[in-house]
């Protein structure tokens, strides 16, 4: 984390603090007082939504359970105004929470599902509040809630409120978005599925993050009733708080901690702008045709426009300096200690009676193996042959229909993927999956600090230049995935995994697409990673890689482990080369 | 909670049935863009609204037959969809991002009425607005039926054409496999562009009923849009019966809610129903 | 009939073949093999216009289609069974077979055809009315051979028919093949199953790693040392 940005966010919210002491009119405490609002919303829905990818269209519930928190508790009951707060912070947590519980739940429910899901909450909630004494029709009025003086005058406390509460959000924004958490919420925007295998508990931070993402809400509802003084369902419960920080948060940039806040100034100095005197209706035009040209032409809003400039700098400059720098002939390999014979019979990993079926077809029936501790296993087969779903069981990434996955005497069968990763099992993806918006070097620290026993974001940081260094990758370290070749993702999967210290690797046809000379490059990598202790599960098609790396390879044929032993002698058997030849030539 | 009379009971039943047919008209094309081209247009409300205000517009100040513009508007939406679809293929837009891109196009749309028609509340005077027929007890107005039956003959003619025609059969399989459509021959691009301005046509249609039943005031866009999400969902995307079928349910429970609770409680029962839907048949969608 | 000239295919920056060079002659049965990830579904789908080539030609019947809209080459006269069938599983079979005659001079003969597909897979005149989803693995990769016969193509191009099937409907399968072979259509064969694509092909292309390796009349190529290295390993 900066300290300089910790202060620079501390330093302007006490500078603007200072404004009502000066003699600023009613109407620009007013004015700011919106653009803060904005701010809050825009910033605390990018939390969950921006950082994760879920995009929510509910923001405006958890806003209206704010909202109507402090106006009935302070207008209906008479609660002092300040303590309404926590409260609204809390209920709207708590509804993001019970929503989040469930929701999070159904792995379908992602994307434009999640969206409209939310938006659906929006209108239950608003029907609920409508029909029961909360409101019961009418609205609620605030007139006459002490608000307590925190400047000059009534306007002056309110316009306090609102800045105070800006700065804390985005205090927070900016330390989710520089915490390891928020690395874990950047990788579920990626690639879900892969952030699990790596190590995240997706699940429990899509919960946290929403949690926070719906306390700021509440906040902000809390403080804007009022503001308003007087509240309905149908104005809080309107389609334009869910809309408008949508707008904002990818005008600004979302992937971006300040991004949202830049546009939630630019949009409301707009409308203002637009909307004051006669040209209201154009004003709205405008910003809808703001709204498509963004999406259309910057999909990444301001600030991802600017910091993809700066991207682009920094990766000429890094692979300048690569290319400035003396050769080596081999890059300097993290330490190599020599393990080779450290082969022993104690097996790392048993699987006892593994199966897995998708809707009535058996990827995999009943297998039971035994990896050994320091050995590379070969695993082979013909297309179709239950490879990769053998891989993908024993990272975590599919539940076994039946049988145990005993690591390190603990039986995994059934837990979820992050629990295999932090146990010390990494794996490759066969078609790389590198999270796409990180460069080279945050895909891998990103595998160390949730891999394995998981380290600080400022230690993974510096592991992952060692294990880029090892996988020749040093002159790409600041490119994103996107502009690497095949050969270079690939060598990335492998950096990736080796971030985590596995104790089991699995590497799923790491060398297929690969040029000869690129394979040759490959084989040495494998068996350097080895060298240094690593159990390797190795799945592959190209025979002289296997026959060149394994000390013992296991043969599927329709799921079914039809053969096990020494390469050679195995390839020889009948039923091996019936199951890759055809019967005919057998 | 009282029990409403059986003739109160029915006439809200029927009117339930009538508004149906509203949100299935609605809801028909946005379902087939979002089924098929992965599109989920939220411009269809806008586009509903706005040939709602072109045909008040040339009904009432024209003079126009409303019925004449339900051969004039169509076409003109149909051009209407063949460009934004030309335009959004163009950027290679993802489901989510054309969410967001419509809505940039409603809101447009939106200020165009209130630019033209002011926010004032608009409504369509002719022959047809006033007429009811009587049933026993029940009263049947004109222009709900002529929605109802447009809507029950838009859905079969569109399911027909999926059924039984080559035209058809390639949209659908486009939207299921669109490289392996285009090897069999079938130009993906022409068929999104026509597909596209069937929906838009569609939508057109519907605003030409909506014109004839409801008073118009264009902040009144977005207050449909989640109760035919709703039916479109619970329909199941790219299907023509679906819509139908969900759109009366909701319709009608709407009613029920509304005659046994009261009026307030009806966005509850369509926004439940599309909750449990999305939480418990999530792969039907 | 078919020419491919330094053919280059890449995805985005990663390059999936090379400077590959095969001929088909009019009749032919062809076969390519290789090992898993050599290219060979990239060779096929390139040729049906599943896929862009980034050089190179690929001359049909003395035309230049390289540069063809994607929608084009079906009718040019080429159509393909895709890898693991692609059918469209929520359609009927009957439906599938009709998208097969979607181009306006196949659907003149779309009756004529359907019998003729009906009579090399009888199996699947008794499937007409099911979703193609809800067929088995064998039966749907009949509907997918049918659908591509129905576009009245003059090449077929079929990519690993066999994968995923049992040995003795992967028998069936081939059987199928020769005779609509015998019948005078070409077809370029892609296969994992060498020494049953071998025993099927008049001549042979080994893939491996994007190149070329080797070519010859196929009988010759399975004597070769080469393929036993290539796919067990062994020397």
């Amino acid at each position: 984390m900066n300290r300089k940005i910790v202060f620079g966010i501390i330093a302007c919210g006490a500078v603007l603090a200072a404004l009502p002491w000066i003699g600023v009119s009613a109407f620009y405490e007013s004015f700011l007082y919106l653009l803060f609002h904005w701010v809050i919303l825009a910033v605390s829905w990018n939390i969950l939504s921006g950082y994760t990818g879920y995009f929510s269209f509910g923001h405006g519930a958890f806003f209206g359970a704010g909202i109507y928190g402090t106006a009935y508790l302070a207008g209906t009951l008479g609660w002092p105004f300040l303590a309404t707060l926590p409260a609204a912070v809390l209920l709207a947590a708590a509804l993001g929470l019970a929503i989040g519980a469930i929701v999070f739940r159904v792995a379908r429910v992602r994307g434009e599902l999640f969206a409209l899901l939310t938006l659906a909450v929006t209108f239950v909630l608003a029907t609920v509040i409508l029909n029961t004494p909360i409101d019961g029709g009418p609205g609620i009025y605030l007139i006459g809630v002490d608000i307590p003086a925190l400047g000059p005058s009534q306007a002056s406390s309110i316009y306090m409120l609102g800045l105070i509460t800006a700065t804390v959000a985005l205090l927070v924004s900016y330390w989710v978005y520089a915490s390891k958490f928020g690395t874990g919420l950047f990788a579920i925007h990626d690639d879900e599925d892969v952030a699990e295998v790596m190590g995240v508990p997706t699940y429990r931070y899509k919960l946290y993050a929403l949690a926070i993402s719906c306390g700021l809400a509440g906040l902000a509802g809390g403080i804007h009733s009022v503001f308003v003084s007087y509240v309905t369902v149908s104005e809080v419960f309107s389609i334009t708080v869910p809309l408008s920080v949508v707008l904002m948060s990818i005008l600004g940039g979302s992937r971006h901690w300040i991004g949202p806040a830049v546009g939630a100034v630019v949009i409301t100095c707009l409308l203002y702008y637009f909307t004051s005197g006669d040209s209201a209706v154009l004003g709205r035009a405008m910003v809808g045709l703001i709204l498509v040209v963004v999406i259309l032409f910057m999909p990444a809003g301001i600030l991802g426009l600017v910091s993809g400039w700066r991207h682009v700098r920094r990766n000429r400059a890094a692979a300048k300096a690569v290319a400035e720098a003396p050769r080596k002939e081999h890059p300097p390999a993290a330490p190599v200690v020599r393990l080779k014979k450290a082969i022993t019979g104690e097996p790392l990993l048993q699987v006892r009676g593994l199966s897995k079926s998708f809707t009535g077809v058996h990827a995999l029936s009943d297998v039971t193996l035994d990896v050994r501790k320091g050995e590379i296993l070969g695993l082979i087969g013909p297309n179709g042959s239950g490879k990769s779903t053998f891989i993908n069981v024993v990272s975590g990434h599919y539940k076994p229909t039946r049988g145990e996955i005993i690591f390190e005497g603990r039986n995994l069968a059934g837990q979820d993927a992050h629990r295999f990763a932090q146990a010390g099992i990494a794996r490759t993806y066969q078609i790389p999956r590198p999270f796409s918006h990180m460069t080279v070097l945050e895909n891998v620290a990103m595998v160390g600090m949730f891999g394995g026993e998981g380290k600080s974001r400022a230690e993974a940081t510096r592991d992952a230049q060692a294990f880029i260094e090892f996988a020749g990758l040093a002159h790409r370290a600041h490119a994103l995935p996107d502009d690497l070749n095949l050969h270079q993702r690939k060598f990335l999967e492998l950096a990736r995994a080796l971030a985590a210290r596995p104790k089991l690797l699995l590497l799923d046809e790491v060398l297929s697409g690969l040029t000869p000379s690129e394979i040759n490059e490959a084989i040495e990598m494998v068996q350097r990673i080895r060298d240094r202790g690593t159990t390797i599960v190795f799945v592959e098609h190209v025979m002289r890689a296997v026959m060149a790396l394994t000390d013992r390879i296991v043969v599927l044929n329709h799921g079914v482990l039809i053969a096990q032993g020494n390469a050679a002698d195995v390839m020889n058997e009948e039923d091996v080369r019936a199951a890759y030849l055809g019967k005919a030539h057998a | 909670m009282t029990l409403p009379s059986l003739s109160l009971l029915s006439q809200s039943i029927l009117s339930g049935v009538f508004i149906g047919g509203m949100y299935s008209l609605i809801g028909l094309g946005l379902g087939l863009s979002w089924g098929l081209l992965r599109q989920i247009n939220l411009a269809h409300f806008g586009f509903v609204f706005l040939s709602a205000y072109l045909s008040y517009h040339m009904a009432t100040v024209w003079g126009l037959d409303p019925l004449l513009t339900l051969v004039l508007l169509p076409p003109l939406f149909f051009a209407i969809g063949v460009a934004m679809q030309w335009l959004l293929s163009r950027f290679l837009i993802s489901p989510f991002n054309s969410l967001l891109v419509t809505f940039g196009f409603t809101v447009m749309i939106e200020s165009l009425i209130q630019y033209v028609w002011t926010a004032d509340f608009r409504r369509l005077q002719s022959g047809y607005g006033e007429e009811k027929f009587v049933l026993g007890p029940l009263y049947i107005p004109v222009p709900e039926l002529l929605t109802l039956v447009l809507a029950v003959l838009f859905a079969f003619a569109i399911w027909a054409a999926m059924r039984f025609t080559d035209l058809g059969k390639a949209m659908r399989a486009m939207a299921e496999d669109g490289p392996i459509a285009a090897a069999f021959g079938i130009n993906q691009r022409a068929l999104s562009l026509i597909l596209s301005g069937t929906c838009v046509a569609l939508a057109s249609i519907a605003g030409i009923c909506f014109a004839l039943t409801f008073t118009l005031t264009p902040t009144q866009i977005f207050s449909w849009v989640g109760v035919v999400f709703a039916v479109v969902m619970l329909g199941g995307l790219g299907s023509a019966l679906g819509p139908l079928v969900a759109g009366v349910i909701v319709g009608v429970s709407e009613a029920v809610a509304m005659a046994v609770f009261a009026p307030s409680w009806a966005p509850l029962v369509s926004f439940s129903l599309l909750i449990l839907m999305l939480l418990f048949r999530p792969g039907k969608v | 009939m078919l020419e491919v000239r330094n053919l280059h295919v890449a995805y985005g920056a990663a390059p999936a073949l090379w400077d590959l060079s095969i001929r088909v002659g009019t009749g032919e049965l062809v076969c390519v093999v290789g090992p898993n990830g050599a290219g060979k579904t990239t060779l096929i789908n390139t040729l049906a216009g599943l896929q862009r080539a980034s050089s190179g030609s690929i001359i049909f019947e003395g035309r230049d289609i390289t540069r063809l809209a994607p929608h084009k080459f079906c009718q040019a006269g080429i159509a393909i069974v895709p890898e693991s069938r692609r059918l469209f599983t929520s359609m009927t079979v009957l439906e599938n077979l009709e998208l097969g005659s979607f181009l306006p001079e196949a659907k003149a003969r779309r009756r004529e055809t359907l019998e003729q597909v009906c009579e090399l897979f009888p199996a699947v005149r008794q499937k007409l009315a099911m979703p193609a989803g809800s067929l088995s693995g064998g039966q749907q990769q009949m509907v997918a051979i049918g659908r591509a016969l129905m576009a009245r193509p003059r090449l077929l191009l079929l990519d690993e028919p066999s994968l995923g099937l049992a040995p003795s409907i992967v028998m069936d399968m081939f059987d199928a093949i020769r005779r609509i072979n015998a019948e005078g259509l070409s077809v370029l064969l892609v296969e994992q199953n060498v020494s049953m694509a071998m025993e099927l092909a008049t001549r042979a292309y080994v893939l491996e790693e994007g190149r070329i390796v080797m070519e010859g009349p196929a009988r010759d190529l399975m004597q070769r040392p080469e393929i036993r290295k290539a796919y067990l390993g062994l020397d």
